[in-house]
């Protein structure tokens, strides 16, 4: 089969995706209660996960996305169900997702970790993206992964970080065979700080070595996203990371000096709302993300992206779903603005 | 109280399948009504007959009232029974804590579920206009609890920062869109008015309802208290309990969980009319008894001493998320660790983390069981 690919990014166009898990539309909410409430099979959560993973993916095509993601809808939070499955990790009690009304079960890490299966060719629906779109992948970055996770095996958390980032390593370039176009690892901890000091210049040196063995040798595109706080904090440090694009949160950072920064890679601004059910004004949008790529790129653009600025999920699906159409919409007017 | 250790519940207990099933007015099966008979029976319930009479009615408004009497009488014989201090009704007339108050107001639209965790979820809504008072919320449940029980009661109250903190802000973010805009200023000047249109318009009232018809105690639950860490946003959090709770003659607590005491210690002494707060220890901490080291998250109640706080606490000894049933030994130590701490035993009063609502009757009532247990082996211990 040709891949024949319904969008090609060039530098001139701008692109938009999802970057995060989706809210789970309210027929399969329905499904998991049941069988939470041990009310139906194992084999029915199957099929209307599956099922509901079609509706998701047909969604993002319908919406003219540039990349297809298979919209996570199992995933309980952004470990589980990939950490989880790693030797050597244990799931533990519940803890508060950042500034958020959710939850996440905290990763134990009890022993060494070690991968021995194909976790991600299990857990991806790779067989359900259809072959002639772009397929993104959304993982945990090493940095939020050691933040959130306790650490009971390491005698520090430096030493976890890249056993972690060398796993990941391994298991990425596994998914670039099996025809991955896009990776992004979501990095929250690196930018949430609302009470103690920023990140450290130290750490922040060891986050992009952690980052450069995470990619080692991954010929496909890469973004650190980052979202819940103010990216401004790991600037100028994150223009050296070993990623394609860097990823944004518009409704955390500090525009004023986000501004006095010059960009040489891509960026991805997360410029739709995933935790406010208000439907964005466009018009306000497209004046602040002309603003913010006019000055952060001297001359030439890289390639730029919008994009929500987290997970969906904190939407109900319904809306959630209203705004990722948009995504083309904007991505259309800020092109005629930049290039009109 | 004259003893030492009081013992408390938090709020919720799970609802029965013939409480679910019969207030949707479906009909219930043989195995459904036995388990009604049988527990009614263990809890020593009159009149048991009527009530199954009741549930093998057909639907209508009257069997659906009914259906909530008998399920209310249940809860509150079941914490007596297990021996508890200060009851209420196991929240059977409530949905769940968000969206029983949200439904009762004017002024918000419930917009879908989303993911609290795991399988687990709750019905989001939006502000889309001022709220309004319409009915009471909590009045009828208090008096009906103060017909059935000739224990203490304390009302179990949604509080305004979490009912804010959990709600869409479209209302007052759409008001403030010219004035402000950075959109961090904006979200939070909306929350501010969003916030203390709540208290005024709704909280109080509902309040001064409850405290006009005889409530003494209202524990105002905020679950949202230290969502936002910034000294900002819990500044604001602080404000908005103190203005609930102003100029009223009557008991408040503040109940919190799966939090942030850190945070919460350093603002706990600035709570106006406090007189406990109710907090989660069991789930972090160690199954094993003994009272050295491995009380790891009991340590925390040293950051409220260090910090101030002056009021008495409610000690989260059972873990509501899991089936391990606390002995009562372990119970007893997790007090006697507790009380050593803060070296006021008077201070300490004894509650499980949170509401039961996830755990079976079963498991609750030997759990609960255990507690009361454990509060008097600690007491035997300190005599």
């Amino acid at each position: 089969m040709v891949n024949k690919q319904v969008y090609e990014p060039k530098m001139e166009t701008i692109e938009c995706y999802i970057t995060g898990i989706l809210p789970r539309p309210e027929e399969l909410i329905e499904v998991t209660r049941a069988y939470d409430r041990a009310r139906i099979s194992r084999e029915e959560l199957e099929n209307a996960f599956e099922k509901a993973t079609k509706e998701v993916i047909r969604i993002q095509i319908t919406a003219g996305l540039s990349y297809i993601t298979d919209g996570m809808l199992k995933w309980q939070d952004l470990f589980r169900p990939f950490t989880e499955k790693l030797e050597g990790v244990h799931v533990g009690s519940l803890a508060r997702w950042f500034n958020n009304n959710t939850f996440y079960r905290k990763p134990i890490i009890t022993n060494r970790i070690t991968c021995e299966k194909n976790i991600l060719e299990e857990i991806t629906y790779r067989k359900l993206i259809p072959k002639d779109v772009l397929w993104k992948v959304i993982l945990p970055a090493p940095y939020t992964f050691i933040q959130l996770a306790e650490n009971q095996a390491y005698s520090n958390k430096t030493d976890l970080m890249f056993e972690y980032a060398k796993i990941l390593n391994k298991e990425l370039s596994k998914l670039v065979n099996l025809g991955v176009k896009y990776i992004q690892l979501s990095d929250p901890a690196l930018v949430y700080q609302p009470i103690s000091k920023s990140i450290s210049r130290d750490e922040l040196s060891m986050v992009k070595a952690a980052l450069d063995t995470t990619f080692k040798g991954i010929s496909v595109k890469t973004c650190l996203q980052t979202f819940f706080g103010d990216f401004t904090q790991i600037l100028p440090e994150a223009l050296e990371f070993s990623v394609d694009h860097l990823g944004v949160d518009i409704y955390e950072t500090h525009m004023e000096k986000l501004v006095k920064y010059s960009f040489d890679k891509g960026i991805a601004l997360g410029i739709i709302d995933a935790r406010n059910s208000l439907m964005e004004n466009m018009d306000e949008l497209v004046k602040l993300a002309k603003k913010i790529v006019k000055t952060i790129y001297l001359s030439d653009f890289e390639e730029i992206f919008v994009c929500p600025n987290c997970d969906l999920e904190y939407l109900p699906w319904k809306r959630a779903k209203e705004k990722i159409k948009t995504l083309r919409v904007l991505a259309t007017r800020l092109e005629e603005e930049l290039h009109g | 109280m004259d003893k030492l250790f009081p013992t408390q519940e938090i709020g919720s207990l799970a609802k029965p399948s013939w409480r679910v099933k019969g207030y949707q007015g479906d009909e219930l099966t043989e195995n459904e009504i036995a388990e009604a008979m049988s527990w009614g029976e263990k809890l020593g319930i009159a009149n048991l007959e009527q009530l199954i009479q009741v549930l093998k009615n057909k639907n209508s408004p009257q069997r659906r009232k009914a259906i909530l009497e008998w399920a209310a009488k249940y809860a509150i014989k079941f914490f007596e029974i297990a021996g508890l201090d200060v009851v209420f009704n196991g929240e059977q007339w409530r949905s769940e804590m968000y969206e029983h108050f949200i439904r009762r107001v004017s002024g918000f639209k419930v917009l879908g579920f989303v993911k609290s965790f795991d399988y687990r979820y709750f019905n989001k809504a939006a502000c889309i206009d001022p709220p309004k008072y319409i009915k009471p919320i909590y009045l009828e449940e208090f008096l009906f609890t103060k017909e059935n029980t000739t224990r203490k009661i304390k009302v179990p109250f949604t509080g305004a920062y979490t009912l804010v903190d959990w709600t869409f802000n479209e209302f007052y973010e759409k008001r403030v869109v010219d004035k402000v805009q950075d959109f961090t200023r904006r979200k939070f000047e909306a929350k501010k008015d969003f916030l203390f249109d709540l208290i005024k318009n709704v909280i109080r009232p509902e309040i001064k309802t409850l405290v006009d018809s005889g409530a003494e105690w209202i524990q105002i639950d905020e679950p949202a208290a230290t969502t936002n860490p910034s000294s900002e946003e819990m500044e604001l959090f602080v404000e908005a309990f103190n203005e609930t709770v102003r100029g009223f003659n009557c008991i408040f607590s503040l109940h919190n969980c799966y939090s942030n005491y850190k945070i919460l210690a350093k603002y706990a002494p600035k709570l106006q009319n406090c007189g406990q707060l109710a907090l989660e220890f069991a789930n972090r901490d160690n199954p094993q008894i003994g009272l050295d080291n491995i009380r790891t998250s009991y340590k925390e109640i040293k950051f409220f001493e260090e910090y101030g706080f002056s009021g008495n606490y409610g000690l989260g000894v059972i873990d509501v998320h899991s089936n391990f049933v606390e002995p009562p030994e372990l119970i007893r130590d997790r007090i006697l660790y507790a009380a050593k701490i803060v070296g006021d035993s008077s201070r300490i009063w004894v509650n499980p983390d949170c509401g039961l609502r996830t755990r079976s009757w079963d498991v609750s009532f030997q759990k609960l069981k255990n507690m009361v247990l454990g509060a008097e082996l600690a007491r035997q211990s300190l005599e």
